[in-house]
């Protein structure tokens, strides 16, 4: 049986104590696509090296034999992976699965999810952050960069949405 | 005990680190529990069937604001060893527009993906490996886009200096704002596609 889920301004409020915490503790804000981009970086860096380590926007990340991996999103990007998997465990929504709507096959939903996870891996980098590090945070900064983004994000998601239609509804 | 606490030397940078799991704990935990691991449920608000996503981010940018704000107001944190945020408004404007496209078609963003990941979904595990590529192509093709994505830097910029008002002031219109956006989206939604 499948827990229900948390009232939206519930949600919302947990999520932004969590903000304030980090404001509090650390005088920063929370994110999640700077610790994916390290990550980027350092499996790149295995394989590719020279190419890594030439890119005038990754070689900073390692510079000195710094270690990519040693910031303090990737540690709570671990953080993330442990709370939402005790999460999906006591709620009853963990499943090996793929979402998607009733119109399409689970092999074309994986192609939009491949299409859509590159296009918002190279804007969460034109952007410098994400939903999480720049849209949330930014905005209870209350910066007017964050909350361009914020609105250009609704704004590209709706001039779209009729055309991917069918995966979803 | 004024914030932030390891800039003051209140906390050891280790310390700090075990906070930063302990609230990537708490963030994982939320999102799971709002519905963020469905994608579904995430590409609903750009057909206006399910709102949620919007009501949620609207609120915790309200509470956090209220708590960065409040705390500075009791002297509780002190700002000049914050970090800020800096605003570049037409990379960002542009960002945004690539990303919501992106979210449109993939179904989620960074954060949802990697709550959605360790629930078993194989769509946000995809995702995922798609965004390491795409912040791949950024990086390694950098002196393509350097130029424009470093113009407009407008240093901090923050809406009170914008519009020439006291911050408190700001954070009371950004809260009437969260309210009114709420309510009007859930109306839509339940114009529609009906009232659940």
């Amino acid at each position: 049986m499948k827990k229900e889920l948390w009232n939206p301004i519930f949600g919302g409020v947990m999520i932004g104590i969590a903000m304030t915490l980090t404001f509090f503790i650390s005088g920063r804000g929370l994110g999640v696509s700077g610790a994916l981009t390290a990550v980027a970086a350092w499996l790149q860096n295995l394989f590719l090296p020279s190419v890594t380590q030439s890119s005038k926007y990754f070689s900073k990340l390692f510079e000195n034999g710094a270690n990519p991996l040693d910031d303090y999103l990737v540690f709570m990007a671990i953080g993330i992976l442990i709370g939402s998997f005790i999460a999906g465990i006591v709620s009853g929504d963990s499943k090996i699965e793929v979402l998607k709507g009733p119109n399409i096959s689970s092999k074309g939903r994986l192609w939009y999810a491949l299409a859509g996870g590159v296009l918002v891996g190279y804007a969460a980098r034109m952007a410098r952050g994400c939903t999480s590090g720049q849209a949330l945070v930014g905005g209870a900064e209350l910066s007017v960069g964050s909350w361009a983004f914020m609105f250009s994000i609704f704004a590209g998601g709706f001039a779209v949405a009729y055309f991917v239609r069918r995966q979803w509804i | 005990m004024i914030g932030p606490l390891v800039k003051n030397s209140i906390i050891s940078g280790g310390v700090n680190t075990v906070f930063a799991v302990l609230i990537g704990v708490l963030f994982g935990y939320a999102l799971q529990r709002s519905g963020f691991t469905n994608s579904k449920k995430i590409a609903g608000v750009f057909y206006m069937k399910d709102v949620d996503v919007p009501i949620v981010m609207f609120t915790a940018i309200v509470t956090a604001a209220i708590g960065l704000w409040g705390l500075s107001l009791v002297g509780l944190i002190d700002l000049s060893k914050f970090y800020f945020l800096p605003s570049y408004l037409i990379p960002m404007v542009v960002g945004g527009l690539i990303f919501g496209v992106g979210m449109a078609v993939g179904g989620f963003c960074p954060g949802t993906s990697l709550a959605s990941m360790v629930t078993g979904k194989i769509d946000a595990m995809v995702f995922v490996g798609g965004f390491l590529l795409g912040s791949l192509i950024f990086g390694d093709f950098y002196p393509l886009w350097e130029k424009f994505y470093n113009s407009n830097s407008n240093g901090t910029w923050r809406i009170d200096q914008l519009l020439n008002i006291n911050v408190g002031f700001a954070v009371l219109i950004i809260t009437l704002l969260a309210i009114l956006g709420s309510l009007g989206m859930r109306k839509l939604q339940y114009k529609f596609w009906g009232q659940k």
